[in-house]
């Protein structure tokens, strides 16, 4: 043969390889993650959006909200609920028959003590129920199993209980665990902290089989599951950090689904017909908080001077896509209460006249604290920009998500560029408590869980109206208020200025039917299956 | 004599084993002692690792207090090294598992990365060396010279995902990330941690296979670093040799250019390319963290590097003992074998 055929018949061979795509088992999904945030399986010390997904598919909740429309209610292990007339507390009718992956039989008592342990250990997850005035103390009193049936669950402080019923449905912290098999499991009275780091005990679809921390996690069918048994037999999550890598595997049909592949990839895997892109609005925002502490900030022209020089046109055009959706109020997008965007824009002239008018015409400098990954870094990067054509010289100094936030916490920053405001459940109230709220601005205070009291940014008339509309019973006055309050934000000009609203994109092969990511990160995979 | 007063010789060669025995207590004590205060004084937060962002402060104060860190740090570090003696590394504070488990288990997954890597470097660099020796100034020299430059300055991360698309995506020789396909993993017991021994043992030859198919590409490609330095050295150390005049004596002898190259030269350099191929050895064994995540190798490297993001000091600490242990241990190897190949150290 002579050398062209010869070239000609391997390059041939080589593009007939590499157009078979491999396929994963039809009855496995197959998902590639970054497992860096996944650190322990315990409900009640959970943290991060990961583990939040792979327990909502190893527990059941008493509650679950609808993907689709998250304010609608469904029921879970709670066959029905009431709410007592004063609003102080709500009563759980308990499903009969459900059993553990131990085959334990699943009670009202076994919900109690769940959401007792949470509060007793005090780990992360504790942070929202104490908001709601629960403590380690007052929690038997107040979370009690009246029979195997029956849960009540009496709320020691006024508050909404539309917004402790979300919390139940999308905590991680409010899962029901098997009681008696965790404490089988406990060490010097620690209820079964240490055990269930790497072990479950819940009653989901899916029963843990193994896991490899930052390697493998693999789950097997719960063929007892009391909905009915999950369509796919197993669930394989494999770490990736690079997204190139995911890319790749998905192209040749290696995994089923990718989590947090970067914007590039993703693009460009929009144009490959075998994988489909879902995109889900989560409730956290990205920001650009200040130190009200920091006497510059303190002055409310200065403050507004910055918010006249964020590029929020180009930010959300040219960094956030994929990332997030064009956004300016601290209320999450879509609330029924959320109004308008005020339509902030990019003006240096108005910046520079608040800042003479301030007292600094030249400007000053200051630093910008940032994450180092995108699209934070993007943000930071864009922001430095816009405020050196108001004169200001910002440094920015990157960083690890620990020591960014930890810098805020410790409130020794002047700028950050952030992400937060709670909002997994679709209630106002959970983004103005986390990013708004400051009840006590001193610092030995130590709020350290509400991004408003690391802001220093403190508003009286702004925490009456949050404190007065969470016990509003009177659904319009509710959102009235809320509008308020947001109007009030605006010309009182907070510390913390939304720039987009965050979205987190998933990428799957086409045949992955039933696959729905849910805004508060409960995507749950009972009803996926594939179609070859 | 009796063994209580062994003869002179052997006191010697007590005294000089004591010695030793001395330098690596005192080596690793200092390495511990720095990675300790060092971590200490980074500025990342084990406990917001754990409790996350957003955490009140009375959850942060608890888990501060249980992990010991309202402890001066010199009880910390004593009450480390009390633990230590006794065997114990402590707990990552992020995985909940003993050090010692997390490092058994990610280990080998190294240990077999890295000793294909090494052996492709050994023995595909020796011979290119020595070739190009060979060959000073020639076409064969230049072009080992310049596979030389490549894998030794082109970023291993590149390599590695060029290989991955033109090998695993386009060519589907290669198998993707991780160390088996997903369909074969846990299908064999783990008894001494490495995937390909655990498979043939087992008799599971699929497993075996699809072992293979995924490692190949990996620790090639870490190879590729070790085989260029390998190849440099080796060149370096026979040109030298090739210059001295018992090679001219060789020559003049009649010997043939095999005999000259390989039983005079080659043998003379053995002693110094030892040292290079242990201390390659060695880094490898430290882990190659971009090779790791680039092919999702659920290796030592990847394991010490998030853990020191995350200021899991539990961890890091155990992990720099066991580098340290590494490096001296291959230190010792090479003392020992240059005694060996070298009559005039004995």
């Amino acid at each position: 043969m002579k050398l062209p055929y010869l070239l000609a018949a391997c390059a041939l061979s080589i593009a007939m390889i590499g157009s078979a795509q491999a396929k994963t088992p039809t009855d496995q999904l197959i998902i590639g993650m970054s497992m860096n945030n996944l650190l322990s399986l315990d409900p009640a010390g959970a943290t991060g959006n990961d583990v939040v997904e792979v327990n909502a598919n190893m527990y059941d909740s008493l509650v679950e909200l609808d993907p689709a429309d998250t304010y609608k209610i469904l029921p879970g292990l709670a066959e029905s609920w009431s709410v007592a007339a004063d609003n102080r507390s709500i009563t759980f009718k308990i499903r009969k028959g459900v059993k553990f992956h131990s085959g334990n039989p699943l009670t009202a008592e076994d919900a109690a003590w769940s959401l007792q342990r949470v509060l007793k250990l005090n780990l992360a997850l504790a942070s929202v129920w104490k908001g709601y005035g629960f403590t380690a103390a007052n929690v038997e009193q107040n979370i009690r199993a009246l029979d195997a049936e029956t849960l009540v669950l009496t709320l020691p402080e006024p508050t909404d209980p539309k917004l402790v019923v979300y919390t139940l449905g999308t905590s991680v912290g409010a899962m029901v665990l098997d009681r008696k098999k965790v404490l089988a499991n406990e060490k010097d009275g620690d209820m079964g902290r240490a055990w269930l780091t790497t072990n479950e005990a819940g009653s989901g679809p899916f029963a843990l089989n193994e896991w490899r921390q930052k390697d493998v996690l693999l789950m097997t069918r719960y063929d007892g599951y009391w909905r009915s048994p999950a369509k796919l037999k197993r669930v394989v999550l494999r770490h990736m950090t690079e997204s190139q890598t995911l890319r790749l595997m998905l192209e040749r049909g290696d995994i089923d689904v990718a989590n947090g592949m970067s914007v590039p990839d993703v693009e460009a895997m929009k144009k490959n017909p075998n994988v489909g892109i879902e995109a889900v609005k989560r409730g956290n925002v990205y920001y650009v908080a200040v130190s009200v502490k920091d006497a510059k900030f303190a002055d409310k022209r200065v403050r507004l001077a910055i918010r006249n020089l964020i590029d929020y046109d180009g930010i959300n055009k040219t960094v956030m896509p994929n990332y997030g959706l064009y956004h300016q109020r601290p209320v999450q997008m879509g609330l029924p209460a959320t109004l308008p965007n005020p339509g902030y824009k990019l003006d240096v002239p108005a910046a520079r006249k608040l800042l003479a008018e301030a007292g600094f015409p030249n400007g000053f400098k200051t630093t910008i604290r940032v994450l180092s990954d995108p699209p934070f870094i993007n943000i930071a990067t864009n922001l430095q920009s816009t405020l050196a054509l108001g004169g200001i010289e910002a440094s920015v100094i990157p960083g690890t998500g620990n020591q960014v936030y930890g810098a805020m916490r410790d409130r020794q920053f002047e700028i950050i560029v952030g992400r937060g405001g709670g909002g997994a459940e679709p209630h106002p109230h959970s983004s103005l408590r986390s990013l708004v709220y400051n009840p006590d601005n001193r610092d030995e205070a130590k709020l350290t869980n509400f991004q408003g009291w690391r802001t220093s940014f403190i508003s009286p008339e702004i925490n009456a109206l949050i404190e007065k509309a969470e016990i509003e019973q009177d659904e319009k006055k509710q959102t009235a208020m809320y509008q308020e309050i947001q109007k009030l934000y605006d010309q009182q000009v907070g510390a913390i200025q939304p720039v987009s609203q965050m979205v987190d994109t998933v990428v799957l092969q086409k045949d992955v039917r039933n696959f729905h990511s849910h805004p508060a990160s409960t995507t749950r995979w009972r009803e996926v299956s594939k179609q070859r | 004599m009796s063994i209580f007063f062994p003869s002179g010789r052997s006191a010697r060669r007590l005294t000089s084993f004591g010695h030793r025995l001395g330098i690596v207590a005192v080596t690793l004590l200092g390495l511990l002692a720095l990675t300790f205060f060092i971590g200490r004084v980074m500025p990342l937060d084990p406990v917001l690792s754990i409790v996350g962002s957003d955490a009140d402060q009375s959850t942060y104060d608890q888990v501060f207090k249980q992990l010991g860190l309202d402890q001066p740090l010199y009880t910390q570090f004593a009450y480390y090294l009390r633990d230590l003696l006794h065997g114990d590394l402590g707990r990552a504070l992020l995985t909940g598992n003993a050090v010692t488990a997390d490092i058994a288990r990610v280990f080998p997954a190294t240990i077999e990365l890295a000793t294909i890597a090494i052996l492709f470097g050994t023995f595909v660099g020796v011979p290119l060396g020595v070739f190009a020796a060979t060959r000073k100034g020639r076409m064969g020299d230049q072009v080992v010279r310049v596979i030389s430059l490549c894998g030794y300055s082109v970023p291993v991360f590149w390599f590695g995902m060029m290989g991955l698309i033109i090998f695993y995506a386009w060519l589907d020789w290669a198998g993707g990330a991780g160390r088996v396909d997903l369909a074969f993993d846990g299908l064999v017991q783990s008894r001494t941690g490495l995937l390909l021994v655990d498979s043939a043992l087992a008799g599971e030859w699929e497993v075996f296979h699809s072992a293979i198919k995924h490692i190949t590409l990996p620790a090639c490609i870490l190879g590729l670093h070790s085989m260029a330095y390998i190849a440099r050295m080796t060149r370096s150390f026979m040109l030298a040799q090739l210059s001295q005049e018992y090679i001219i004596t060789a020559r003049v002898k009649g010997l043939s250019e095999h005999e000259v190259i390989w039983n005079h030269a080659f043998r003379n350099i053995l002693v110094q390319l030892l040292t290079i191929v242990a201390l390659a050895y060695g880094s490898l064994l430290e882990g190659a963290v971009l090779i790791e995540t680039v092919f999702a190798w659920p290796g030592f490297g990847s394991y010490l590097t998030s853990s020191l993001l995350l200021g899991d000091m539990n961890a890091v600490m155990g992990c720099v003992l066991l580098i340290g242990i590494i490096f001296v241990t291959l230190n010792l190897i090479a003392d020992a074998l240059y005694q060996v190949f070298d009559p005039r150290t004995r």
